[in-house]
């Protein structure tokens, strides 16, 4: 009986505190889950060309890269928009160069960026701006793709790509419902100081959850799975149902 | 607000147990070694080797050989340099791709074999094991539920069965996995309901009880703020009082009165000198304190056991099911005469081994005037109590000698009494049954041993009296004088069911001089047990119409009156009564003798407005 009482108490107190928690986590949790993930990342939002890079157009040898920038590590062979390129990277920077002409495509112009943007998005929808990104990254960026031109499209969920302005590739995308997940993972793992590994708030939270929680199942057991219950004081006396009336005084 | 509760209830049965598993399992999560979970503890990025530029073929050359590539990438696997050439290039590396690695230096294509694959992963793990095996796994892996390529699992023999996986086509170090990260992803197994074929927390298992949370966690918060609005937070030792207006059962207000927001309405009012009718002292099971106050006071259990659903909604409830927090005015719907009172014990004696006499005395001298039948409610302290009576005469000892005597501590609660003589009197007497614990799981009767155990002299609180118990009047107004006082009346008793028949008995003989045959049936286990044998005796020789009955279950071989329950002896009466519509019944005893005779009077055909009873054990 004290169990059924305490447990009562605890669940009603404790969640006056964290009950505000649950229906984030739940909310949130919600969202997550229903979404798919893989439409979340955006997935949908670029096309995988298969752009087979023809080797007579490769005019320009690597030999002459590595006279041009001896140092260069990190090599690759790729396309940018069709065209065949060397990405490298050359005293910690990286380049782009042409491997038809030899030409140094490094950093592209905003009107390539619009161009490669186009070429790699899946929707139907117009660019709405384009602006180069080299500094202070927004939130949902991370700084290591900088420099990045930030190319909009008018789409459903005002979809993005991020045109890395060194190598060409798409480096992210985003759409509203991906922005939204972020959002609901940081209300879910409570991270409100910005990816502190040490949070002390859910440690705290997520413990008098379970408490909560817990002194909650113990009402349910009561309640559901233990029809009779005794009285609040103790007396597990039924009420005897009244035949008999109570008397009145006649009028 | 009803259907919200139950709505919480319901989801709470259905998601509890996996509520329970993501609580824990989150907890699990920040509690966690990060680095563990990761499986990267004995990970080491493999040494960078230069490379000759000079000796590298052209990639143009490469490409012209080998099937058509979307991408060429120049690599260093253990040291040798090579082109990777990516065929089929998926959106991201866990997904499909087709690969081939060809020298750098020399133009051949090379396949990964379990050879360098062992040395791939060494070179990748500064742990202390060994490699105990290498094998090539096709998806699905079971450390590596999203990839879609084959891998090798190269194993190490260490202490947590460190397993690095690489992409069989690329030779790329996947990643690591250990008995950590595999505990780690078990929890996260648990957080995601990832139990079936789609691999992540889209799962249509999870999808469900996401939904049902949800509804979960939204009622329970509607309920919260409902309680906060309704003053249900109320700290104890804070909240002070709150005004609460009084209206009479004539709608005529009475004025506001102030009551403390943490008290029950039923503790409240006796403060004010309003003693509403409860014979359970609060406990919600005798469904007396009836009052009316605003339908959107919560419904209690308690409310909806006495009330019908349409009295619920005008807002009829238990006064001592709500606290003064919850009511802004309510409405009293008896005319209470009853008030709270001091009394002084002047008389305290056992008239059985388990029954006492309380006589009690007005602290201020006055006379308490009330029907017979009537009752009182005593507000016993918090005390110590103790199993054995003190004070025992030595004849009743035997009696409890197999009781424990154990002490114990009481709360402050009330408790109802009947009151053993009629109204208008000096004393106020109570026949109390001293009450000892049935088992060893509660505790003795604090009300009964405290009223026990109090020594005469001493004073204690009470309100009273309620009468709804009582003899009624022999006719109506309406009816004809004649038909006055014309009815038979018969007093069924047992056990420590005494006291208001005791009342009513002496009220119609002595007070009302009432003529009329008046039985008393009164059922008790043992001569010792016949309390006031001798009292009931001497009334019969002094009035001829009165009928005393006394039935011994247990009675030794001397007993000369009737033997057994007194229903029994009452069965065999009632087949010789004729004209039963003119006999009442008053019934006061335990609550298995109470039904067991209703049921019988009924069967026998006595109307139910004739069978009165006082039922003690509510």
């Amino acid at each position: 009986m004290k169990l059924l009482k305490t447990s009562r108490k605890v669940h009603k107190w404790l969640m006056l505190f964290i009950g505000i928690q649950f229906v984030i986590w739940s909310v949130s949790g919600a969202y997550m889950v229903i979404f798919d993930i893989d439409y979340i990342h955006g997935d949908s939002l670029v096309v995988q060309h298969r752009d087979i890079i023809d080797d007579k157009q490769i005019n320009f040898p690597l030999k002459q890269v590595l006279a041009r920038y001896p140092q260069a590590e990190s090599l690759s062979l790729g396309s940018f928009v069709k065209q065949p390129v060397y990405r490298f990277s050359h005293d910690g920077q990286q380049y782009m160069v042409s491997a038809v002409n030899g030409d140094l495509l490094s950093p592209i112009t905003e009107s390539q960026a619009k161009a490669a943007a186009r070429y790699y998005y899946s929707g139907s929808g117009i660019i709405t701006a384009a602006q180069l990104i080299s500094a202070h990254p927004p939130s949902e960026l991370s700084g290591r793709h900088l420099p990045v031109y930030r190319v909009n499209f008018d789409d459903f969920a005002s979809p993005s790509l991020y045109i890395s302005a060194l190598s060409g590739k798409v480096v992210t995308k985003r759409h509203e419902f991906w922005r939204g997940f972020d959002l609901m993972f940081i209300l879910h793992v409570m991270d409100y100081q910005d990816g502190d590994p040490d949070n002390k708030l859910l440690l705290v939270s997520s413990l008098l959850a379970l408490f909560a929680a817990m002194a909650g199942l113990v009402l349910v057991y009561f309640k559901v799975f233990r029809k009779k219950v005794p009285g609040a004081d103790g007396n597990s006396q039924n009420p005897v149902a009244t035949q008999g009336q109570l008397n009145r005084e006649s009028v | 607000m009803q259907y919200l509760k139950a709505l919480h209830k319901w989801t709470s049965v259905v998601v509890g147990i996996q509520l329970l598993l993501w609580l824990i399992s989150g907890f699990y999560f920040v509690i966690m070694d990060h680095q563990d979970a990761r499986g990267s503890v004995y990970r080491v990025r493999p040494p960078v080797q230069q490379i000759d530029h000079q000796r590298l073929l052209e990639p143009g050359l490469i490409l012209s050989r080998q099937q058509a590539s979307v991408g060429l990438q120049q690599i260093t696997l253990l040291g040798i340099p090579y082109y990777l050439l990516t065929h089929e290039q998926g959106l991201y590396r866990h997904f499909t791709n087709s690969y081939s690695l060809v020298n750098a230096y020399n133009g051949e294509l090379t396949r990964i074999n379990e050879a360098m694959a062992s040395s791939l992963a060494r070179s990748s793990y500064n742990g202390p094991g060994t490699v105990v095996s290498a094998l090539r796994l096709a998806p699905p892996v079971a450390d590596l539920p999203k990839e879609q390529n084959s891998v090798w699992q190269v194993n190490f023999d260490d202490d947590i069965n460190t397993s690095v996986y690489l992409d069989a086509g690329s030779g790329h170090v996947i990643g690591h996995s250990n008995d950590d990260k595999r505990f780690a992803d078990f929890f996260f197994m648990l957080h995601f309901m990832d139990y079936g074929s789609v691999k992540g927390f889209n799962n249509i298992q999870i999808i469900f009880f996401a939904v049902v949370t949800l509804f979960l966690s939204l009622t329970g918060f509607i309920w919260t703020i409902n309680l906060i609005a309704n003053g249900r937070y109320a700290l104890p030792f804070v909240g002070g009082n709150k005004a609460i207006e009084l209206i009479d059962k004539n709608d005529l207000s009475i004025g506001v009165r102030r009551i403390s927001s943490r008290q029950t309405l039923l503790d409240g009012l006796i403060e004010h000198d309003i003693a509403l009718p409860s014979s359970c002292g609060g406990g919600g099971t005798c469904g007396r304190c009836k009052i009316v106050t605003d339908p959107i006071v919560a419904v209690g259990a308690a409310d909806k056991h006495y009330f019908t659903d349409h009295e619920l909604a005008l807002g009829y409830r238990l006064a001592c099911q709500h606290k003064g927090a919850e009511v802004k005015r309510l409405k009293l719907l008896d005319v209470v005469n009853a008030r709270k009172h001091q009394l002084i014990l002047v008389g305290s004696e056992f008239i059985s081994p388990s029954i006492k006499e309380l006589r009690f005395k007005p602290a201020d001298g006055s006379k308490l005037d009330y029907r017979a039948g009537a009752y009182m409610r005593f507000f016993i302290p918090a005390a110590k109590g103790c199993s054995v009576p003190l004070r025992l005469p030595e004849a009743f000892q035997p009696h409890w000698h197999h009781i424990e005597q154990l002490e114990y501590q009481h709360l402050a609660c009330s408790r109802s009494y009947s009151l053993a003589n009629y109204g208008g009197r000096q004393e106020l007497v109570f026949t109390i049954k001293y009450q000892s614990a049935p088992n060893n799981r509660v505790l003795p009767g604090a009300g009964s041993s405290y009223l026990c155990n109090l020594e005469p002299g001493k004073t204690i609180e009470a309100a009273g009296p309620f009468e709804d118990f009582y003899a009624l009047p022999g006719a109506s107004v309406t009816a004809g004088a004649e038909q006055q006082q014309k009815k038979t009346r018969v007093m069924i008793g047992a056990g420590a069911g005494m006291a208001p028949l005791k009342a009513l008995i002496y009220e119609q003989l002595e007070k009302l001089n009432n003529k009329e045959a008046l039985y008393f049936y009164f059922g008790a286990g043992t001569e010792q047990d016949l309390i006031y044998y001798r009292e009931f005796t001497e009334l019969q020789q002094q009035y001829p119409q009165f009928h005393y009955l006394p039935t011994l279950s247990r009675a030794s071989d001397s007993w000369p009156g009737a033997r057994g329950y007194v229903q029994q002896g009452l069965k065999d009466k009632l087949t010789n009564m004729d004209c039963l519509e003119n006999v009442e019944f008053y019934l006061c005893g335990p609550t298995n003798m109470m039904s067991e005779t209703i049921a019988m009077l009924r069967a026998c055909g006595v109307e139910a407005e004739n069978i009165a009873f006082d039922d003690f054990s509510r």
